[in-house]
């Protein structure tokens, strides 16, 4: 005699698919706006280490001699290397500053003959504390037409502007996540709603509500878990494949983060599943009771 | 076992269908529920398997005034009861082997525990064959045979059945009768309602009789 597994309580839903789809629909959406906050949040660390690491010092002096210039170089970037903190500080070339302005001024000989500032790039060692306000004051008393740019303004800009990213990208992952589950919900209720008579058997036979509650939030637990998990398996998969791209070859948009998330952010996208499952759960729990407090 | 008394129920606004019905059903007793059809049988069985609250009147089950007892206390009550529902209430998705061993696992046995009890009973009502089926590929016999398994399997204080041999050739519904009886002799206190007065055949057995909602006989059919 073969021992015989006992049949589930709960059938398995025949005309739920749409509803998974909708689940698994939601939970990709959810994940993609993860994905967004997660990228939103690295690019804004990523602008304001860039920059905040960095000094620039502008030597302009069109109306003076070449070897004025010189010399006002040679002793702004004396200054610098003699100031803590500083790691390192080079000239650029004017073919390197030529480059820079190409993409706003083109690249027609012309451009060479204006009279364009040189420029020192400055790197401070990271945490350094560097008091830009004297380094500023030795700068100019070196170089009198040197000035110094620390970026702050650009950075304050950057910062801002990744804040509202960050916080955008919250939203709507806030608003997705409460769509999900008011989907996962009314998806519950639905298909409580369609086994009633299941529920009023059980009653009947003895079952107590625990019983008759738990047959029914592990049956929408599960049912969801799937679903989510298939929508936020393909979220995953299109930021993987967007980060293939760039391996590719494809350039990335200018100032934007890589597309591709490590694979540590990736875990977080398990907590979509997760998270709608527990929705399902509780949203069954609380269903199933109350349909039961109703019946006698 | 069950004490009735002056219970009236009636369905929302509409006329009462039962009045001032008042009895006692001794543990132990074999009882036939006759009455034709619409005479208020399957409310009765209602109230006395817990399904609905009576409309007034006390009702004491197993000791227990239902009026005062606590609503925590009814599962444990209910599982104490085999109900035999005239409309089967078999779970579809589920096999005939499942829907009997549904009692059992409720009480919280497990499979292993129960599946040669299961298996035998089926075998007993004419269903060895037929474990694996769902209930919609059995015809209404046999759905009733499985459901009359599934009422009795569990070895209930109070069995409650409502035409349970309606669906089935006269035979088996002899067989089903014997079946009753022997869990009767078990210590089951018995109650079947039935429009058909040619099943009373059972020595032992007394019949109450319904007529518009109103309990008009109670006597031993064989005294």
């Amino acid at each position: 005699m073969s021992e015989r597994k006992a049949g589930p309580i709960m059938p398995r839903d025949r005309g739920a698919a749409p509803l998974d789809i909708v689940i698994g629909v939601m939970a990709f959406l959810a994940a993609l706006a993860l994905g967004a906050s997660l990228l939103a949040n690295r690019a804004s660390d990523s602008w304001k280490l860039g920059l905040a690491n960095r000094v620039t010092v502008q030597i302009m002096a069109p109306e003076k001699p070449d070897s004025v210039v010189s010399g006002e170089i040679d002793a702004a970037l004396r200054v610098l290397r003699d100031t803590p903190g500083i790691a390192h500080a080079a000239l650029i070339s004017e073919k390197d500053t030529l480059a820079l302005v190409k993409p706003w001024l083109g690249s027609d000989p012309v451009i060479a003959q204006l009279p364009l500032p040189r420029l020192i790039d400055a790197e401070i060692v990271p945490g350094a504390p560097v008091d830009v306000a004297a380094l500023r004051a030795r700068l100019k008393t070196a170089s009198p037409d040197s000035i110094l740019d620390d970026h702050s303004r650009w950075i304050g800009r950057l910062r801002a502007f990744a804040r509202g990213i960050s916080f955008a990208a919250y939203g709507i992952l806030a608003l997705i996540a409460i769509a999900t589950a008011a989907t996962v919900a009314f998806a519950t209720r639905a298909g409580l709603d369609a086994h009633h008579e299941i529920v009023e058997l059980l009653h009947q036979m003895g079952a107590t509500s625990t019983f008759i509650a738990r047959a029914f939030e592990w049956h929408y637990f599960m049912a969801t878990m799937f679903a989510a998990t298939v929508g936020a398996v393909f979220a995953a998969v299109l930021f993987i494949l967007a980060g293939g791209l760039e391996f590719a070859g494809f350039e990335p948009t200018p100032f934007l983060p890589p597309l591709a998330l490590k694979a540590a952010e990736i875990c977080w996208f398990a907590g979509v599943p997760l998270v709608a499952s527990l929705i399902a759960l509780g949203t069954a729990r609380v269903s199933v009771l109350a349909a039961l407090r109703r019946i006698y | 076992m069950i004490r009735f008394e002056n219970v009236g129920m009636r369905y929302g606004p509409g006329p009462e269908v039962l009045r001032d019905v008042t009895f006692t059903l001794e543990a132990g007793s074999y009882t036939f529920l006759t009455g034709p059809s619409g005479a208020g049988k399957t409310t009765l069985l209602k109230l006395m398997y817990l399904g609905e609250p009576p409309s007034r009147g006390l009702i004491t089950l197993f000791e227990h005034d239902l009026a005062t007892a606590r609503r925590q206390q009814f599962p444990e009550l209910r599982r104490r009861i085999g109900v035999v529902f005239q409309d089967f209430r078999l779970l579809n998705h589920l096999s005939a082997f499942d829907n009997v061993a549904l009692p059992l696992r409720l009480a919280g046995r497990s499979p292993s525990g129960y599946q040669q009890d299961v298996e035998e009973l089926l075998s007993w009502v004419g269903l060895g064959d037929r474990l694996d089926s769902r209930p919609a590929t059995l015809s209404g016999g046999e759905q009733q045979r499985v459901a009359i398994a599934r009422a009795v399997v569990a070895r209930p204080d109070l069995l409650l059945a409502d035409e349970p041999t309606g669906n089935v050739d006269p035979d088996m519904g002899q067989r089903l009768i014997r079946l009753f009886e022997e869990l009767n002799k078990l210590g089951t206190t018995v109650l079947i309602a039935t429009h058909d007065r040619g099943l009373i055949s059972t020595p032992q057995a007394r019949e109450m009789r319904l007529v518009d909602g109103r309990l008009v006989e109670l006597r031993a059919t064989r005294p």
